[in-house]
Parts: structure tokens; C-alpha cells; sequence
């Protein structure tokens, strides 16, 4: 049965916050000598490299990964200063394997995806993998051709989820951990196989508002036109801002307004912020957008926004249920990793408390460990998890993990 | 006659008459699917315009709310942010109590905050937040480089902040620099006395919109640092004064003591003075009184009437004079101490009725109507018998001396843990002034009839120590023409 602890601290002192955290964690657990995976995420500004020392110091050889973000999202509360901890222990004939890839904006993205594969699968041979969980620690520039190489070598409809853990405003406070180490400008990754399985949902409660446009041209993540016009036309008319007015607000307003990017086949609109304006009108975005797609402005309010928190957790749920891999007659333990956009946070501001109920009432006994993130990694739902793996931005999702 | 052409002409109309009929119906179709699509597309334009209304109304409302929610979420922290300041009473601790979480939620990640000295004619960095330690010594030297421009924008007392157009004289763009904030409020400190300063606070989001409320919010909360670090500064004053004056009253104390030392010194030297002159007194008086008795007792022969009266008188002053030395003694003696008090349970009932019966000749002689109450189950007092009747002795005595005649009566009332005793008199009373010095040994009331009555100014003295030596009190009431009344205490025995 999977043995799971939980920490969490809100110490001032990195170092002292992560002991707390271990110690706490280690409480959680039957079985405190027997831990197979740390996974860790922290608020962007405590040392990481205090916070990793730590680790290393009180959790030795224990395998570790994970991140720092804007907030982190504990069964306690949801913390812009704090250290969320998971100490895990695998049962019988369930494995895992980390690995990363550093300098990924230098490098050729699809080159270090297979890289990444190729490190994360070694010593799977005759192990059936299950899941992949991966974390960037900003945008990457060629997300898309990352995620194609990744799926080169894992297999086209291997499912995998992951979060771009990006600090809230500066980004050089991105790190991601990995064993003793401390990343920048990485992606780090687990896979798990065996005797372990999984459900994951996803969902961001945003509706399309207006009518289709067509994304007449594009290069990676940003628009150059839409409707045969210069992309920012399309908030000019909506907002009714004047161009300057627009180039100033847009990145805060996309939160509230982003682009629906229509996926054939799949229910969700792929949702996409804009970071920034061009001077020539091009919208710069949060993730990739294909030309010819079609798209829609979308909306939504804080009702919708949280409804998509049970929507997310069913559909997780649901994916577990009728998993091949389940074993149905043995004695499981579960717990979730919640990924929620900081775009959710800026948007629910005040009301972010409602967030963690709806969390809690959704996963109900289910310990839990979460972070804010810039972006997520999933299949749009669950049905197509067998295939193609997308950027999401403002989006709910959850991994249950269940052995 | 139909030629075959013509036939096949006919056939041939009739044929084009068959096909356009299906032709113009499918037209009217087109046109029919035609103007839907135009209505479509039309209905979807107005959707599409509509989209536009309510995405326009809901950045509105959406607006409305952020600022809402920032001024809630501001004002809850200006609230937890003033109580934490106004609760240190110490000057360096108020801009410890301002943290970087406390900025966050007022939507700032920087601040800065500066008083000026004057004395040292220059401003001291006294919060520093957000920013690395040189940084902010930079910023103090360029503070310090323009201070007559800082110290006039302090005398303004109004805010500035990067939304203002007004001319200030921390330019916008240039603060923004030197302070490395993309959006700020600055803010002088002010307090009524004391060191006046300047309250920066700023944003390096992008994202963070200054409004006139934060504005006012960083005002309110300069003025409550400013009140704070008054407050201080007063308590620090007050606690200031407070040891000084504790200083002052311990020296006093310690003068006090001294002296009161030295008086206790002087008053046993003059007790033992008393004492040794008193027994100096005694011998040749005993002496003298006996010579006396034995030359009256006519053992030595007759004397003549002349020399006989003479000798009585010297007989009946040698008396005076030795219970005057013995009253003397006494008092030397319980003053300083030397007379251990027999302290026993004592019905006082039977004491007051021993001294009149030992002065009914007395009252009989001034026409004295003497009188005496007591509670029902009177208790017993502690007390030394002897001495105690000594004081009623002397007090009704007194009575019966300024009673020309009247009432003396002797009043017993219970308290909690003590008898009270009132001697009363109908006599010629006193005045006020005389009251304070009464207790005094060899004081007399200055007045016309007291002079016509003996007195050496021992006995209420000596009364007084005896009350004392009990632990008890006496005062005295009393009117000129009214009589006077005097009262002490004595402790219950049980």
C-alpha cells in the first residue's frame, strides 16, 4: 500500500521550514524508514539553496523533485510564504525514475525532450510505465517541439502532466529541484511504473464569448493576425481600449479574457494568455497556437471559475475508476497533486479561500499537496489522454495517485 | 401541317418550359438559404456586438471589484498594521513591526523609510524592505545629496505619488529610477514633536496600478508612525521624568532618614538629659519633702502657726514638683522605650468607674455632673492596667480644669477590631490652632484662663505615648465656649 506523509510550514527561514516540513511529513508516515520519492514545492522566495541542503542533509538518498512557485496549496491553507512536502512510499512493484534537462531555451527544444525521455526511462526496461509528472521552471520558447521529442521517445499516447513553476513576478526566483541539485532554465521529470496508477483531470471553467475568428498567421506562440488583421485588433474591438491603453493592460486583462483556442474533437477550448503586444500588432501568448485554428474570446466569472474544481477532481476520479491497471481487490491508499493557475489566484484574489474548499469538499479524504503554477501540462480531457499532451494556461488540474 | 421542325421546336420549348420550372424553384431555394445565411451572419454580428457589451461591462465591473477588493484587503491591513505599531511604547521598534508581508498586501514589495536628525542635520535610514543593503545606501546618499529639496517636500506634509501630475519635488520619473520601482507613494512622516521624516513605498509589477486611495492609505499610515513614534517618544519622556522623580524622591527619602535618625539621636539624648536631671531632682527633693514632713510632724517641737503654714506650703509644692519630676521620667520612658507595658485583658468599665469615684470630691467641688456609657457585653481591651487608668486620669482631670461647670462624660463605643473612647467636657473649649501643638510636651493653650490654672504641659503628652504604647490613636475635637472632647483607641483583646 502507498505510504504518504504530508509537511507543510510557514517558517520565515527557508532551512527551518523545510526541517519543519520533513518532520512533519515524516509523522505522516507508517513507515518513516522506507521513503521512495520527496516531492516538494515551495514559495519562489525562500533559498533554494537552503531548502535543498536541507533535503539533502535530513532525506539523504531519497530521490526528490519539484519547485518553487508563486504559492503553494496545502489541506492548511493556500500560502504566498510556505513549504509543501510529500514523502512517499511505494508499495510492492511500483517504481519511479527522475531525471532533467538543463539550459532548454539554448538548446534545441526537441532535442532535449528525447533527451529527457531517454533519462527518465532508463532502468524501465521490462517495467510497464504508467505516468509521467514534469515541471519547467519558466515558459519554454519551443514548447510544442519539447513535448514532441519528450512523446519521440516515451510513445506518442504516453500521458503525462506537468506545471510550469514559475515566482509570480521575477523569474530568476524559479528553481526546480531535483535530488540534491537546484535548477534554473530546466524541465525535471518522474515517471512511475507498476503496481501504482493514476487519474487526471483537468479543467478551467472559462465560456466562448462572440464569434469564431481564424488564426490566419502565427509563428510558435505568437500571433501575427487574426481574420487577415493584426491580431490586437481583436481585444481593440472587444475592450474598446485605444492601442496604447491596450499594450499596457492587455497581459492583465487576458486573465480575465483569454483566447479559446478551438481543439477538433476534444470538449475544452484550449485557453491562452497574452503576455504582451508587438508594435506591429502581434499578440504574444502563453503557449503555442497552430495557424488556421480557430478561436473565440472567452469569459468567466468566479462561479464558473471554481465549478471547474469538481469538474477537474470527477473527471480524475473517474479516469482512476476505470483504469486497466487498478486493482481493484487491493487494500489502496490515494493522494492528489492539485495544479492551479496564478492566473485563478489574481482573478479569485480575495475569494482564493474558496478555491481550497472547493478542493477539499471535492477530494474529500484524499491528502493533498499543490502549487501555483504559470502554465500546465495535460491531455485537454480525459478520453484523449492517450494522445496529444497540451500548454494550458488558467487551468485546474489534478493527478490522483492511487497504490 | 406540322413540319417535323416545328414538332421538334415545340418539343423542344415544351422541354426548356419542364426544366426552368425545377430551375426557378431551386433558385427561390438559393435565395431563400441565401437571405438565412445574410440573416445568420447578421444575427451572429449582433451576437458578436453584443459580446462586445457585455465583455465592455464586465471589465467594468471587474474594475470595480479589484478596487473594492484592494481597499478591503488595504484597509485590513492598514488596521492590522497600525494596531502592531501603536502597541510598542519604543522608537526603534515601531519600523521593526512594519514587515514585508504587511507591504504585500497593501500591493507594495518596497519600502523605505527615513527620519531626519536634527542635530546631525541629516536623514537616518530607518526601514529598509525589499531592497539589498547597498542599494538602499545609495538611495540615502541621494537623499542626503538633495535634503533641502526632501526637508521642503517634508514642510508640504502632502503625499506624491507616480500617478500625480502635479509638480513635486521628487520628479516622478527620477524617483522611479533612483528607487528602482515602476510605480510609487511617497510620503512625508509627521509628528507633532521630535524627528520628522519621509514613507516610501513601491512597486516593481507591472502590473500594479497606483490610485489616489493608496494615496490616502500611505498617508494614514505615515501619520500613524508619525503618532507612534510620538507616542514613544512621550512614553520615553514620561518613563524619563518618572525615574527622575523616583531618583529625586530616594534621595529625599534617603535625607529624611538621615535627619530623622539625628532627631531620634537629639530626642534620646534629651530623654536621658530628663531622665538623669530628673533623678538629679528627686534626691535633693526627697530630702527636702522629708525634712519637711518630719519638721510639720512637730517631732522635732513645736513649730510656730507662721512657720508651720510655710512648711506646708513647701510640703505641698515639694509634691507637686515630684510628681512634675516623675511625669517627666515617665515620659522619658515610654518614649524611648524603657517601660514594658503589663499588658493584659481590662474590663475599661471598671477603670472609668475607679477614677471618678477617685475624683467625686472633685466634681463635687465644681459643681461637675459626671457621666459614663458603655455598650451592652462590653469586651475587654488589652492594656496596662495602671497606665491606662493614668490616661483617664489625666484626660478627665484636664476636663475638670477647664469645666467651670457642666457635664463630663465618659462615652465607650465598639468598633471592629478597637474600643473608642470619648472624654467629654462642657468647658470653655479651645481654639483650632491650639489643636495641633496640644500633644506637645510643656505646651499650654495660650489663653486668658490658663493662666489662672496650673499646669506643667506633661500630662496630655504623656497621655499621648501611653495611647501609643497601646497602639492606639487619640485626636481631639473641640469649640471655643462648647467644650471639647477628646478620643482615643485601644485594641480589642480578643
Amino acid at each position: 500500500m502507498l505510504d504518504i506523509g504530508i509537511g507543510f510550514s510557514s517558517e520565515e527561514n527557508a532551512v527551518l521550514a523545510a526541517e519543519e516540513a520533513i518532520w512533519k511529513a515524516k509523522d505522516n508516515l507508517n513507515n518513516s524508514s522506507k521513503i521512495d520519492l520527496a516531492l516538494v514545492f515551495n514559495s519562489s522566495e525562500f533559498s533554494a539553496a537552503g531548502i535543498a541542503r536541507t533535503f539533502s542533509a535530513l532525506l539523504s538518498d531519497v530521490p526528490l523533485i519539484g519547485g518553487s512557485g508563486p504559492a503553494v496549496i496545502s489541506e492548511k491553507g493556500i500560502y504566498k510564504h510556505g513549504i509543501v512536502l510529500a514523502l512517499l512510499g511505494f508499495p510492492e512493484g511500483a517504481y519511479c525514475n527522475t531525471a532533467a534537462t538543463r539550459d532548454i531555451n539554448e538548446k534545441n527544444p526537441f532535442t532535449c525532450g528525447k533527451e529527457l525521455a531517454e533519462k527518465l526511462l532508463f532502468g524501465f526496461k521490462n517495467i510497464p510505465r504508467n505516468l509521467g509528472l514534469l515541471f519547467f521552471d519558466r515558459l519554454i520558447d519551443g514548447g510544442p517541439n519539447f513535448i514532441a521529442g519528450l512523446q519521440e521517445n516515451l510513445g506518442k499516447s504516453f500521458p503525462c502532466i506537468g506545471a510550469s513553476l514559475s515566482g509570480q513576478n521575477d523569474l530568476t526566483r524559479s528553481f526546480l529541484y531535483l535530488n540534491n541539485e537546484v535548477f534554473n532554465n530546466s524541465c525535471a521529470g518522474v515517471i512511475w511504473g507498476g503496481k501504482i496508477t493514476f487519474g487526471m483531470g483537468i479543467k478551467h471553467g472559462w465560456k466562448p464569448l462572440g464569434k469564431p475568428h481564424l488564426v490566419s498567421s502565427t509563428v510558435g506562440n505568437i500571433i501575427n493576425s487574426i481574420d487577415d488583421k493584426p491580431a490586437v485588433e481583436l481585444y481593440e474591438e472587444y475592450l474598446a481600449y485605444d492601442p496604447v491603453k491596450l499594450k499596457k493592460s492587455l497581459k492583465k486583462l487576458s486573465v480575465s479574457y483569454p483566447i479559446g483556442v478551438f481543439i477538433p474533437g476534444e470538449e475544452e477550448y484550449l485557453l491562452r494568455n497574452v503576455t504582451s503586444v508587438e508594435d506591429r500588432g502581434a499578440l504574444v501568448c502563453q503557449g503555442s497556437i497552430p495557424e488556421g485554428s480557430t478561436i473565440r474570446l472567452m469569459i468567466s466569472t468566479k462561479e464558473t471559475c471554481l465549478a471547474a474544481i469538481p469538474q477537474a477532481i470527477k473527471e480524475a476520479q473517474k479516469t482512476l475508476d476505470g483504469s486497466l491497471l487498478r486493482q481493484s481487490n487491493a487494500r489502496n491508499s490515494k493522494f492528489a497533486i492539485v495544479f492551479s493557475s496564478i492566473s485563478r489566484y489574481n482573478l479569485l484574489r480575495r475569494d482564493i479561500k474558496e478555491e481550497l474548499n472547493f478542493i477539499k469538499k471535492s477530494l474529500g479524504e484524499i491528502p493533498f499537496l499543490g502549487v501555483y503554477t504559470h502554465g500546465e501540462l495535460a491531455p485537454l480531457i480525459e478520453s484523449s489522454y492517450r494522445g496529444q499532451i497540451y500548454f494550458h494556461n488558467q487551468d485546474f488540474s489534478v493527478l490522483i495517485i492511487e497504490g | 401541317m406540322f413540319n417535323v421542325n416545328s414538332l421538334l421546336a415545340l418539343l423542344g420549348l415544351l422541354g426548356v418550359i419542364v426544366m426552368i420550372f425545377p430551375l426557378l424553384s431551386k433558385e427561390t431555394k438559393i435565395k431563400s438559404l441565401q437571405t438565412s445565411v445574410n440573416n445568420l451572419k447578421k444575427a451572429l454580428d449582433e451576437m458578436d456586438e453584443q459580446a462586445k457589451l457585455i465583455v465592455r461591462t464586465d471589465i467594468e465591473l471587474n474594475k470595480a471589484q479589484e478596487e473594492l477588493d484592494r481597499k478591503i484587503t488595504s484597509l485590513y491591513t492598514l488596521q492590522k498594521l497600525s494596531r502592531t505599531i501603536s502597541s510598542t511604547l519604543e522608537e526603534s521598534q515601531v519600523f521593526k513591526k512594519i514587515e514585508l508581508t504587511y507591504l504585500a498586501d497593501l500591493g507594495f514589495q518596497k519600502a523605505l523609510a527615513f527620519l531626519f536628525d536634527e542635530k546631525e542635520e541629516k536623514f537616518l535610514l530607518r526601514l529598509s524592505l525589499g531592497y539589498e543593503e547597498e542599494e538602499a545606501a545609495k538611495i540615502k546618499t541621494f537623499i542626503d545629496l538633495n535634503k533641502a529639496t526632501y526637508l521642503e517636500f517634508i514642510r508640504n506634509e502632502k503625499a506624491v505619488s507616480s500617478i500625480a501630475t502635479r509638480e513635486n519635488p521628487a520628479d516622478t520619473k527620477k524617483t522611479k529610477e533612483i528607487f528602482n520601482v515602476l510605480s510609487f507613494v511617497f510620503t512625508p512622516i509627521l509628528a507633532k514633536e521630535g524627528d520628522h521624516g519621509l514613507l516610501f513605498v513601491g512597486a516593481d509589477n507591472p502590473d500594479t496600478t497606483i490610485t489616489e486611495g493608496d494615496e490616502e492609505l500611505i498617508t494614514i499610515l505615515a501619520n500613524q508612525i508619525g503618532q507612534a513614534l510620538e507616542n514613544a517618544r512621550l512614553f520615553e519622556k514620561t518613563w524619563q521624568a518618572h525615574q527622575d522623580l523616583e531618583k529625586r524622591v530616594e534621595e529625599r527619602t534617603r535625607e529624611l532618614s538621615k535627619a530623622l535618625e539625628e532627631v531620634k539621636k537629639i530626642n534620646q539624648r534629651k530623654n536621658d538629659f530628663v531622665s538623669n536631671v530628673s533623678h538629679e531632682l528627686r534626691t535633693p527633693l526627697t530630702s527636702i519633702k522629708g525634712y519637711a514632713a518630719i519638721l510639720l510632724s512637730g517631732k522635732l517641737g513645736a513649730l510656730p502657726e507662721d512657720v508651720h503654714k510655710r512648711l506646708g506650703k513647701i510640703n505641698k509644692h515639694s509634691d507637686e514638683l515630684v510628681q512634675f519630676v516623675n511625669d517627666l521620667l515617665d515620659l522619658s520612658r515610654i518614649e524611648s522605650g524603657k517601660v514594658d507595658l503589663k499588658l493584659s485583658p481590662l474590663n475599661l468599665k471598671n477603670v472609668v468607674d475607679e477614677v471618678a469615684d477617685l475624683l467625686a470630691v472633685q466634681f463635687k467641688e465644681k459643681q461637675i455632673e459626671f457621666s459614663s456609657s458603655f455598650p451592652e457585653n462590653m469586651p475587654e481591651v488589652m492594656a496596662d492596667y495602671s497606665q491606662i487608668k493614668r490616661v483617664f486620669i489625666n484626660l478627665i482631670n484636664n476636663s475638670i480644669k477647664y469645666t467651670p461647670s457642666g457635664k463630663i462624660s465618659v462615652n465607650l463605643i465598639k468598633q471592629d477590631k478597637e474600643i473608642q473612647i470619648d472624654v467629654q467636657d462642657t468647658g470653655c473649649g479651645m481654639p483650632e490652632t491650639a489643636m495641633d501643638k496640644l500633644f506637645t510636651e510643656f505646651y499650654r493653650v495660650d489663653s486668658v484662663m490658663n493662666q489662672e490654672i496650673k499646669g506643667t504641659g506633661l500630662g496630655l503628652a504623656l497621655v499621648k505615648s501611653i495611647i501609643a504604647a497601646h497602639k492606639g490613636k487619640i485626636w481631639v475635637k473641640s469649640k471655643v465656649g462648647a467644650g471639647t472632647t477628646f478620643s482615643f483607641t485601644l485594641p480589642l483583646a480578643y
